[in-house]
């Protein structure tokens, strides 16, 4: 998956990206260097995806129908494609976030258990 | 989802690069490194658009994208191995071949639906006698009006016979042409239309009508050139004249192959009263059209109780001993139920070698699986699953059997004409067959049964086998599992060949015994030909024209007797000719009859001519005429089993219907002559004087040298007297005979084609599997020679694994012949049981062939040399 193992970035996890392009599409579409840009920003530069990853990533968004893609005029004023979150990828997308916040409390309780319980 | 085209593809990594372009320049970088570091970021623009792609890409062109490399690897593979693909194929496409034509005939006779107009509702009835060995007696007039006036079940009859004319003006020469002639409600039973003009219909009946004949398609087209025109033409039959009315529909020629249908006006006989009123002159076919809801079953109740209250009105004609029954069957069943047997037998042998074709082919391929145990055991290493291999292995097997089936459905074509005309004397519907798309796909179910088949035979190297990964360079070791397979295979074949061989050593035998046997005639001097006299109803007109014709072709030179008769041995059936005599002097025992004998008109000099020993008395002479005392002559048989003391000359002998007044004095004997059965069997003939008895057609001319090169000038002289003369079919006795065997030269013909075919694959496989042996074992026969073996215990020992094979292949082969002849006798009932001697045959042919096929290989393991034996791994 989408991964820049340079010095202080983080390796994405196997799974987590469709995750992270469907929560950056729940506020409205965007071309495909603006999801890059935006998963880049609101992770604090920490997660950088590699186009070669994303282009894919968001075309089997789509071909599994939780994303829409049409065309549109770019800021740069050139034809770009712009992808829309569809209510099955809404779904998916909550899904996949309770998913994520389960297994962020196992693996939590695993590395720092409870004192007491040991 | 409709993947994008791929111009978008490519506007959508424009796009983003501009806007990653746009972006840096904000930033202030400078424009120029501004792109360098936007592409520099991307990466490989390529690889991002083919994985895109891959998105899009459906699973099931992945997984065919693999096959076809397999299929490519594999076909390069096989390129390697030329011989052992080029076996594979042609055993495959003989297997398949032969399938596919057999079944192409068993479909157009068994399966494709008749022309005729809801044939399911169309029936057949006849009369069987099977107490005198008659399957089909046919149905005299006063029988047809029995049966028919009263039926409720069948909505018309349609009533159907023959009748030979000679037919002048058509074409440069007279010629006979045979003429059914029918009701007018024939054609509407039959439910057959016109090509061309009308059929025949109620109007056509009696013996008021107009003469109309209705010509049959391949008449038309043959003769005519398919002219229309040729409606309201006449046409010469005989003494009287017919016209044209239509042509009928292209049909299956049944129940005979004729050249015209005619009304019943059309011809003399059909109005004469012996045809009207004689209940035992039966020339007549039957047909119904089962009424509104009625049933075959129905109508067979219904007519089988008619028949029973007809029988029983008139014993005199249905004696006890004949046991006459009604028939009832649908058309389609009719025509088909004399091929189904053969058939059947031609689906199975074709079956049979199929399965040997299979098993030589898995031989071949398990052999060659196990020299590549090295690479497949190397592929495994590296990571290819076992579906991977499996799919390397499938791809090889699809490429032979596609191959084979290629192949085999070229072969297919010359082998279904041959086929066709060698079911088409069991029934006339196997001339249709052709080669269609059905074959195609009978060869491509086979082949496809094969690939798979073969694809599951090797196995596949595994690491929980003892020996694990046979990595060791190009080495083959036979696994004893592989070895038993092969030897398993080996052993089908035989045995499958084996029940080919003997039944083909059975029909050859069968085939000898009929060559062979004796007939009483002399065969090689003697021309039977076909001579329709001018007027066949006036007798004295006959007897002249015939006096005359005999006088001037004796005269003519290099011609030694001439005689005239009513039956050409062998080819000419009317198995109405027997009759019940009384003799003079003899009484049947109680519940007994008088015995029915033959009973053949023939003129003076027939005995002489045709080479059949006179055992005591005279010939007929000319002196025997009309006015002059009545004489008959009595074939052997009869003298033995009438008269207790052999002693007939003298005595009286007459019809039993008209008892022994004007009876005829024995006035010679002759031996015994079987003119039906080709298999002579004792006869019981009684010859009247053709001048105080009877009709004649057929003339016999004894030659001096060859008879062939009397035609032109019996022609020429009959002619003379006649230009409207027909002169037809000239043979001799023997090449008569040899044309009515033909059916039994054909089946012999046919499966020891099928048993040459079985042999030969057999052969080749027990030949392979120990070649492959000796091959593998290199080493070990190295080894025992060093510690002393000899050669000479080598041999022995692979001809001995050869001898097992066989033994064990012939055994299981008996057993199964067993089986099979017991089934088919139960299911078929007139199988007969292979005798001893075609078995013992086929067991030696087969244990001869293999034992020579093993020399070979056994040869090699006996020439083994020692150092470079030990040294090979």
């Amino acid at each position: 998956m989408a991964l820049t193992p340079d010095d202080g970035r983080l390796e994405l996890l196997q799974g987590t990206l469709d995750m992270l392009i469907l929560r950056t599409l729940q506020w409205g579409p965007r071309h495909g260097h603006g999801i890059g840009q935006a998963i880049r920003a609101q992770s604090d530069e920490l997660l950088r995806v590699e186009t070669g990853s994303l282009y894919p990533a968001l075309h089997r968004l789509v071909k599994r129908g939780w994303l829409k893609a049409e065309w549109g005029i770019s800021e740069a004023n050139q034809r770009a494609r712009y992808y829309r979150l569809t209510a099955t990828g809404k779904a998916q997308l909550a899904r996949e976030r309770d998913r994520w916040s389960q297994l962020v409390r196992a693996i939590g309780l695993v590395l720092n258990p409870e004192p007491g319980k040991e | 989802m409709k993947p994008p085209d791929w111009d978008e593809l490519d506007d959508e990594i424009r796009g983003h690069l501009a806007l990653s372009i746009r972006e840096r320049i904000e930033r202030g970088e400078a424009p120029e490194a501004a792109r360098l570091a936007a592409l520099k970021e991307f990466g490989n623009v390529d690889l991002t658009r083919d994985s895109i792609r891959g998105v899009w890409r459906p699973r099931w062109l992945d997984a065919a994208e693999a096959l076809v490399r397999d299929i490519r690897f594999a076909f390069r593979s096989l390129l390697r191995a030329k011989g052992l693909t080029a076996t594979v194929v042609v055993t495959l496409a003989l297997g398949i071949g032969a399938n596919a034509a057999i079944f192409s005939v068993v479909r157009s006779v068994l399966l494709r639906p008749l022309v005729n107009r809801d044939a399911d509702r169309l029936i057949y009835i006849r009369q069987t006698a099977l107490g005198i060995g008659t399957e089909n007696l046919t149905f005299s007039m006063p029988e047809v009006r029995d049966l028919t006036s009263r039926a409720t079940t069948i909505a018309s009859f349609g009533d159907f016979s023959t009748v030979n004319f000679t037919m002048v003006g058509v074409g440069p020469e007279p010629r006979v042409v045979t003429a059914g002639v029918v009701n007018g409600s024939f054609f509407e039973v039959m439910g057959l239309r016109p090509a061309v003009g009308r059929l025949l219909h109620a109007g056509d009946d009696g013996s008021r009508a107009a003469p109309v004949a209705v010509l049959t398609h391949r008449f038309w087209t043959s003769t005519f050139g398919g002219d229309p025109a040729v409606v309201g033409r006449p046409l010469r039959l005989g003494p009287g004249t017919a016209t044209v009315v239509g042509v009928l529909e292209p049909s299956i020629p049944y129940p005979a192959e004729t050249q015209i249908i005619a009304n019943v006006v059309t011809s003399p006989h059909h109005l004469g009263a012996t045809m009207v009123d004689d209940r035992t002159h039966r020339m007549t076919e039957l047909f119904g059209r089962l009424a509104p809801g009625a049933t075959v079953e129905a109508a067979r109740a219904e007519l089988d109780s008619l028949h029973a209250s007809m029988t029983s009105a008139h014993p005199k004609a249905y004696s006890q001993r004949a046991q006459v029954r009604l028939h009832v069957a649908t058309l389609p069943e009719q025509i088909a139920s004399p091929a189904r047997t053969i058939l059947l037998l031609l689906l199975a042998a074709a079956a049979v070698v199929f399965v040997i074709a299979c098993s030589n082919v898995a031989n071949l391929i398990l052999g060659r699986s196990v020299r590549r145990e090295g690479e497949l055991a190397l592929r495994a290493a590296l990571g290819a699953g076992p579906g991977a291999l499996r799919r390397t292995l499938l791809a090889e097997s699809l490429l032979l059997c596609g191959a084979g089936a290629a192949l085999g459905l070229v072969l297919a074509q010359p082998l279904v004409a041959m086929a066709g005309r060698y079911a088409a004397r069991f029934s006339v519907r196997a001339l249709e067959a052709t080669v269609d798309a059905s074959v195609l796909w009978v060869g491509v179910g086979l082949a496809a049964v094969a690939a798979v088949l073969l694809a599951y035979v090797p196995r596949l190297p595994s690491p929980d086998r003892p020996g694990g990964l046979g990595l060791a360079a190009g080495s083959a070791r036979m696994t004893p599992g592989t070895s038993r397979r092969l030897r398993i295979f080996a052993t089908t074949q035989i045995a499958c060949s084996f029940v080919l061989l003997a039944g083909a050593f059975m029909l050859v035998s069968v085939l000898t015994a009929l060559q062979t046997a004796r007939t009483g005639y002399e065969m090689r001097k003697v021309l039977a030909i076909d001579v329709p006299p001018p007027d066949p109803n006036s007798g004295d007109r006959m007897h002249a024209y015939f006096e005359e014709a005999t006088r001037r072709i004796g005269a003519l030179p290099g011609v030694e007797n001439v005689a005239v008769g009513m039956i050409v041995p062998w080819r000419d059936h009317n198995p109405g000719l027997k009759f019940r005599f009384a003799f003079e002097g003899y009484q049947p025992a109680d519940g007994e009859e008088d015995p029915t004998c033959r009973f053949r008109p023939v003129s003076p000099r027939f005995f002489a001519t045709l080479g059949v020993p006179l055992l005591a008395g005279r010939e007929f002479t000319d002196q025997d005429r009309a006015d002059t005392e009545r004489v008959a002559i009595v074939s052997q048989s009869v003298a033995r089993r009438v008269f207790s003391n052999g002693e007939a000359l003298g005595r009286h002998v007459g019809w039993t219907s008209r008892g022994l007044k004007g009876a005829h004095r024995i006035v010679g004997v002759v031996a015994d002559v079987d003119d039906e059965n080709v298999v002579q069997e004792p006869t019981l003939t009684v010859y009247y004087p053709l001048r105080q008895m009877g009709l004649a057609s057929r003339l016999f001319v004894r030659a001096e040298g060859d008879p062939y090169a009397l035609v032109p000038s019996v022609t020429r002289t009959l002619r003379e007297m006649s230009a409207e003369q027909a002169v037809e079919r000239p043979r001799t006795l023997e090449d008569v005979r040899a044309q009515v065997l033909t059916p039994e030269r054909l089946n012999a013909f046919v499966f020891s084609a099928f048993g040459g075919i079985a042999l030969l694959i057999a052969v080749v496989g027990v030949a392979g599997v120990l070649a492959f042996s000796v091959s593998t074992r290199t080493r070990e026969f190295g080894i025992r020679l060093a510690i002393g073996s000899t050669p000479a215990q080598l041999l022995t020992g692979i001809l001995k694994e050869g001898v097992v094979i066989v033994t064990a292949g012939i055994t299981a082969g008996a057993v199964l012949g067993l089986a099979l002849a017991r089934v088919a006798s139960a299911s078929l009932g007139t199988a007969r049981m292979p005798g001893l001697l075609p078995a013992v045959g086929a067991a030696t042919v087969l244990a001869a062939a293999a034992v020579i096929a093993s020399l070979v290989p056994a040869a090699r393991a006996s020439r083994v040399d020692v150092l470079q034996a030990l040294r090979s791994e």
